[in-house]
Protein backbone atom coordinates (compact mmCIF):
# COMPACT_ATOMS: atom_id res chain seq x y z
CA UNK A 1 0.00 0.00 0.00
CA UNK A 2 1.50 3.40 -0.97
CA UNK A 3 2.29 5.71 1.92
CA UNK A 4 -0.18 8.35 0.61
CA UNK A 5 -2.99 5.77 0.88
CA UNK A 6 -1.83 4.82 4.37
CA UNK A 7 -2.18 8.47 5.39
CA UNK A 8 -5.56 8.94 3.71
CA UNK A 9 -7.04 5.72 5.12
CA UNK A 10 -5.69 6.24 8.65
CA UNK A 11 -6.89 9.86 8.66
CA UNK A 12 -10.31 8.67 7.43
CA UNK A 13 -10.50 6.09 10.24
CA UNK A 14 -9.65 8.84 12.75
CA UNK A 15 -12.40 11.06 11.30
CA UNK A 16 -14.81 8.11 11.48
CA UNK A 17 -14.07 7.76 15.19
CA UNK A 18 -14.63 11.49 15.82
CA UNK A 19 -17.81 11.48 13.68
CA UNK A 20 -19.29 8.51 15.54
CA UNK A 21 -18.35 9.99 18.94
CA UNK A 22 -19.94 13.37 18.13
CA UNK A 23 -22.96 11.47 16.77
CA UNK A 24 -23.21 9.56 20.05
CA UNK A 25 -23.05 12.81 22.06
CA UNK A 26 -25.82 14.26 19.87
CA UNK A 27 -27.91 11.11 20.34
CA UNK A 28 -27.48 11.24 24.12
CA UNK A 29 -28.43 14.94 24.07
CA UNK A 30 -31.52 14.08 22.04
CA UNK A 31 -32.51 11.44 24.60
CA UNK A 32 -31.58 13.41 27.71
CA UNK A 33 -31.16 17.14 26.91
CA UNK A 34 -27.85 18.39 28.30
CA UNK A 35 -27.14 21.81 26.74
CA UNK A 36 -28.40 23.50 23.57
CA UNK A 37 -24.84 24.26 22.46
CA UNK A 38 -24.38 20.52 21.78
CA UNK A 39 -26.37 20.95 18.55
CA UNK A 40 -23.31 22.89 17.35
CA UNK A 41 -21.63 19.50 16.93
CA UNK A 42 -24.06 18.52 14.17
CA UNK A 43 -22.01 19.99 11.26
CA UNK A 44 -18.82 18.44 12.71
CA UNK A 45 -20.66 15.10 12.78
CA UNK A 46 -21.84 15.10 9.17
CA UNK A 47 -18.97 16.95 7.47
CA UNK A 48 -16.45 14.59 9.11
CA UNK A 49 -18.57 11.56 8.21
CA UNK A 50 -18.87 12.59 4.53
CA UNK A 51 -15.58 14.38 3.70
CA UNK A 52 -13.32 12.98 6.39
CA UNK A 53 -14.46 9.36 6.46
CA UNK A 54 -16.28 8.32 3.28
CA UNK A 55 -14.64 10.49 0.61
CA UNK A 56 -11.11 10.22 1.95
CA UNK A 57 -11.33 6.45 2.53
CA UNK A 58 -12.53 5.90 -1.04
CA UNK A 59 -9.77 8.18 -2.42
CA UNK A 60 -7.06 6.39 -0.44
CA UNK A 61 -8.27 2.95 -1.47
CA UNK A 62 -8.69 3.91 -5.13
CA UNK A 63 -5.16 5.38 -5.30
CA UNK A 64 -3.86 2.09 -3.89
CA UNK A 65 -5.97 -0.45 -5.81
CA UNK A 66 -6.67 0.95 -9.28
CA UNK A 67 -4.53 -0.49 -12.12
CA UNK A 68 -1.01 0.94 -12.18
CA UNK A 69 0.65 2.38 -15.28
CA UNK A 70 2.19 -0.35 -17.43
CA UNK A 71 5.26 1.73 -18.31
CA UNK A 72 6.77 2.29 -14.87
CA UNK A 73 4.40 0.26 -12.63
CA UNK A 74 3.72 3.52 -10.81
CA UNK A 75 0.55 5.18 -9.54
CA UNK A 76 1.18 8.61 -11.06
CA UNK A 77 2.69 11.71 -9.50
CA UNK A 78 3.41 11.26 -5.79
CA UNK A 79 3.59 15.06 -5.44
CA UNK A 80 0.03 15.27 -6.78
CA UNK A 81 -1.09 12.48 -4.43
CA UNK A 82 0.41 14.29 -1.41
CA UNK A 83 -1.25 17.51 -2.61
CA UNK A 84 -4.64 15.76 -2.63
CA UNK A 85 -4.08 14.56 0.98
CA UNK A 86 -3.04 18.03 2.16
CA UNK A 87 -5.68 20.02 0.27
CA UNK A 88 -8.62 17.75 1.14
CA UNK A 89 -7.74 17.87 4.84
CA UNK A 90 -7.08 21.61 4.81
CA UNK A 91 -10.46 22.10 3.11
CA UNK A 92 -12.23 19.99 5.73
CA UNK A 93 -10.60 21.85 8.63
CA UNK A 94 -11.43 25.27 7.14
CA UNK A 95 -15.01 24.11 6.64
CA UNK A 96 -15.24 22.94 10.26
CA UNK A 97 -13.65 26.19 11.48
CA UNK A 98 -16.27 28.19 9.56
CA UNK A 99 -19.01 26.88 11.87
CA UNK A 100 -17.37 28.46 14.92
CA UNK A 101 -15.55 31.47 13.48
CA UNK A 102 -15.95 33.32 10.18
CA UNK A 103 -18.58 31.90 7.82
CA UNK A 104 -16.47 33.10 4.85
CA UNK A 105 -14.03 30.31 5.77
CA UNK A 106 -16.71 27.95 4.42
CA UNK A 107 -16.09 29.34 0.92
CA UNK A 108 -12.34 28.71 1.30
CA UNK A 109 -13.02 25.25 2.76
CA UNK A 110 -15.41 24.23 -0.03
CA UNK A 111 -12.98 25.74 -2.55
CA UNK A 112 -10.11 23.60 -1.27
CA UNK A 113 -12.36 20.52 -1.31
CA UNK A 114 -13.21 21.27 -4.94
CA UNK A 115 -9.51 21.74 -5.86
CA UNK A 116 -8.64 18.48 -4.04
CA UNK A 117 -11.42 16.65 -5.88
CA UNK A 118 -10.27 17.96 -9.27
CA UNK A 119 -6.63 17.05 -8.53
CA UNK A 120 -7.77 13.56 -7.50
CA UNK A 121 -9.74 13.24 -10.74
CA UNK A 122 -6.63 14.25 -12.69
CA UNK A 123 -4.51 11.81 -10.73
CA UNK A 124 -6.84 8.86 -11.28
CA UNK A 125 -8.31 9.53 -14.74
CA UNK A 126 -5.81 7.50 -16.77
CA UNK A 127 -5.81 4.66 -14.24
CA UNK A 128 -9.50 3.95 -14.88
CA UNK A 129 -8.57 1.40 -17.52
CA UNK A 130 -8.52 -2.31 -18.30
CA UNK A 131 -5.29 -3.85 -19.60
CA UNK A 132 -7.03 -7.04 -20.74
CA UNK A 133 -7.40 -7.75 -24.47
CA UNK A 134 -5.15 -4.83 -25.38
CA UNK A 135 -3.86 -4.90 -28.91
CA UNK B 1 -14.47 -13.72 0.99
CA UNK B 2 -14.69 -14.35 4.77
CA UNK B 3 -18.17 -15.08 6.17
CA UNK B 4 -18.29 -11.82 8.14
CA UNK B 5 -17.77 -9.86 4.90
CA UNK B 6 -20.78 -11.59 3.38
CA UNK B 7 -22.82 -10.70 6.47
CA UNK B 8 -21.70 -7.05 6.29
CA UNK B 9 -22.51 -6.72 2.58
CA UNK B 10 -25.84 -8.55 2.66
CA UNK B 11 -27.01 -6.69 5.76
CA UNK B 12 -25.85 -3.45 4.10
CA UNK B 13 -28.03 -4.21 1.08
CA UNK B 14 -31.01 -4.84 3.38
CA UNK B 15 -30.48 -1.47 5.15
CA UNK B 16 -30.18 0.20 1.73
CA UNK B 17 -33.52 -1.25 0.62
CA UNK B 18 -35.16 -0.31 3.93
CA UNK B 19 -33.73 3.24 3.72
CA UNK B 20 -35.10 3.78 0.23
CA UNK B 21 -38.46 2.31 1.30
CA UNK B 22 -38.56 4.67 4.27
CA UNK B 23 -37.82 7.64 2.01
CA UNK B 24 -40.73 6.59 -0.19
CA UNK B 25 -43.08 6.19 2.79
CA UNK B 26 -42.09 9.61 4.14
CA UNK B 27 -43.07 11.20 0.80
CA UNK B 28 -46.56 9.66 0.74
CA UNK B 29 -49.44 12.10 1.32
CA UNK B 30 -51.09 11.95 4.75
CA UNK B 31 -48.01 10.43 6.39
CA UNK B 32 -47.45 12.33 9.60
CA UNK B 33 -44.12 12.70 11.37
CA UNK B 34 -41.95 12.44 8.25
CA UNK B 35 -39.38 14.70 9.92
CA UNK B 36 -38.98 12.11 12.70
CA UNK B 37 -37.98 9.55 10.09
CA UNK B 38 -35.31 11.77 8.51
CA UNK B 39 -32.42 10.84 10.89
CA UNK B 40 -33.40 7.17 10.55
CA UNK B 41 -33.32 7.41 6.76
CA UNK B 42 -29.92 9.17 6.69
CA UNK B 43 -28.31 6.72 9.13
CA UNK B 44 -29.75 3.71 7.30
CA UNK B 45 -27.98 4.91 4.15
CA UNK B 46 -24.73 6.32 5.55
CA UNK B 47 -24.03 3.82 8.37
CA UNK B 48 -26.27 0.85 7.54
CA UNK B 49 -25.43 0.80 3.82
CA UNK B 50 -22.29 2.72 2.74
CA UNK B 51 -20.18 2.40 5.90
CA UNK B 52 -21.16 -1.22 6.44
CA UNK B 53 -20.24 -2.25 2.88
CA UNK B 54 -16.89 -0.41 3.22
CA UNK B 55 -16.27 -2.25 6.50
CA UNK B 56 -17.04 -5.64 4.98
CA UNK B 57 -14.99 -5.13 1.84
CA UNK B 58 -11.97 -3.70 3.69
CA UNK B 59 -11.97 -6.63 6.15
CA UNK B 60 -11.83 -8.88 3.09
CA UNK B 61 -9.41 -6.96 0.84
CA UNK B 62 -6.93 -5.19 3.11
CA UNK B 63 -3.62 -7.04 3.57
CA UNK B 64 -3.52 -9.31 6.58
CA UNK B 65 -0.83 -9.05 9.23
CA UNK B 66 0.22 -12.64 8.55
CA UNK B 67 0.29 -13.55 4.88
CA UNK B 68 -0.26 -17.26 5.42
CA UNK B 69 -3.34 -16.67 7.58
CA UNK B 70 -6.54 -18.04 6.05
CA UNK B 71 -9.31 -15.63 5.19
CA UNK B 72 -11.31 -16.40 8.29
CA UNK B 73 -13.35 -13.92 10.30
CA UNK B 74 -11.58 -12.33 13.26
CA UNK B 75 -13.37 -11.86 16.57
CA UNK B 76 -12.93 -8.07 16.24
CA UNK B 77 -14.71 -8.03 12.87
CA UNK B 78 -17.47 -10.37 14.08
CA UNK B 79 -17.94 -8.24 17.20
CA UNK B 80 -18.10 -5.08 15.07
CA UNK B 81 -20.81 -6.65 12.89
CA UNK B 82 -23.08 -7.67 15.76
CA UNK B 83 -22.59 -4.48 17.78
CA UNK B 84 -23.16 -2.22 14.77
CA UNK B 85 -26.31 -3.94 13.57
CA UNK B 86 -27.63 -4.47 17.10
CA UNK B 87 -27.07 -0.75 17.74
CA UNK B 88 -28.73 0.27 14.48
CA UNK B 89 -31.81 -1.94 15.01
CA UNK B 90 -32.30 -0.62 18.56
CA UNK B 91 -31.73 2.94 17.38
CA UNK B 92 -34.17 2.82 14.48
CA UNK B 93 -36.87 1.27 16.69
CA UNK B 94 -36.45 3.83 19.48
CA UNK B 95 -35.17 7.18 18.11
CA UNK B 96 -38.36 8.22 16.23
CA UNK B 97 -40.40 7.71 19.43
CA UNK B 98 -38.28 10.09 21.56
CA UNK B 99 -40.46 13.20 20.92
CA UNK B 100 -43.66 11.14 21.09
CA UNK B 101 -43.10 9.38 24.44
CA UNK B 102 -41.90 12.27 26.58
CA UNK B 103 -42.86 10.74 29.94
CA UNK B 104 -40.98 7.49 29.41
CA UNK B 105 -37.66 6.72 31.09
CA UNK B 106 -37.08 3.58 29.05
CA UNK B 107 -36.96 5.05 25.53
CA UNK B 108 -34.09 7.54 26.27
CA UNK B 109 -32.08 4.77 27.95
CA UNK B 110 -32.59 2.48 24.96
CA UNK B 111 -31.48 5.27 22.58
CA UNK B 112 -28.32 5.86 24.65
CA UNK B 113 -27.56 2.12 24.67
CA UNK B 114 -27.88 2.08 20.87
CA UNK B 115 -25.32 4.91 20.65
CA UNK B 116 -22.88 3.05 22.90
CA UNK B 117 -23.22 -0.11 20.77
CA UNK B 118 -22.48 1.83 17.55
CA UNK B 119 -19.40 3.53 19.05
CA UNK B 120 -18.13 0.18 20.34
CA UNK B 121 -18.63 -1.37 16.88
CA UNK B 122 -16.60 1.36 15.15
CA UNK B 123 -13.83 1.01 17.75
CA UNK B 124 -13.61 -2.74 17.10
CA UNK B 125 -13.54 -2.14 13.34
CA UNK B 126 -10.73 0.42 13.67
CA UNK B 127 -8.79 -1.97 15.94
CA UNK B 128 -9.13 -4.65 13.23
CA UNK B 129 -8.21 -2.47 10.24
CA UNK B 130 -5.63 -0.01 11.64
CA UNK B 131 -2.70 -2.50 11.84
CA UNK B 132 -3.52 -3.70 8.32
CA UNK B 133 -3.10 -0.20 6.84
CA UNK B 134 0.67 -0.12 6.40
CA UNK B 135 3.21 0.55 3.67
CA UNK B 136 4.04 -2.63 1.72
CA UNK B 137 7.67 -2.97 2.86
CA UNK B 138 6.80 -2.70 6.55
CA UNK B 139 4.03 -5.29 6.19
CA UNK B 140 6.33 -7.75 4.37
CA UNK B 141 9.01 -7.41 7.06
CA UNK B 142 6.45 -8.14 9.80
CA UNK B 143 4.91 -11.12 8.03
CA UNK B 144 8.37 -12.53 7.39
CA UNK B 145 9.13 -12.46 11.08
CA UNK B 146 5.85 -14.18 12.00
Amino acid sequence: MPVQSVWMIRLSLSYLLVAILTGAVLLVHKAVPIHNAIWGLLPVHYEMAIWGWLVQFVMGTAYWMFPRYLKDKGRGSTVLAWSVVAIMNLGLWLLLASYVTDEYLAIAGRGFLLIGTLLFAGLMWNRVVSYRNRR
Amino acid sequence: MPPVTRWFIKTGIIWFALGVTLALVAELPNVQGSALLLPVYWHMLVIGWITQVIMGVSIWMFPRKKRNRKKESSSLATGAYFLLNGGLIIRFLSEPFLPLVTNSDIVPVVVIVSGILQVAAIMLFIAEIWPRVQPKKKLKRKSGRA
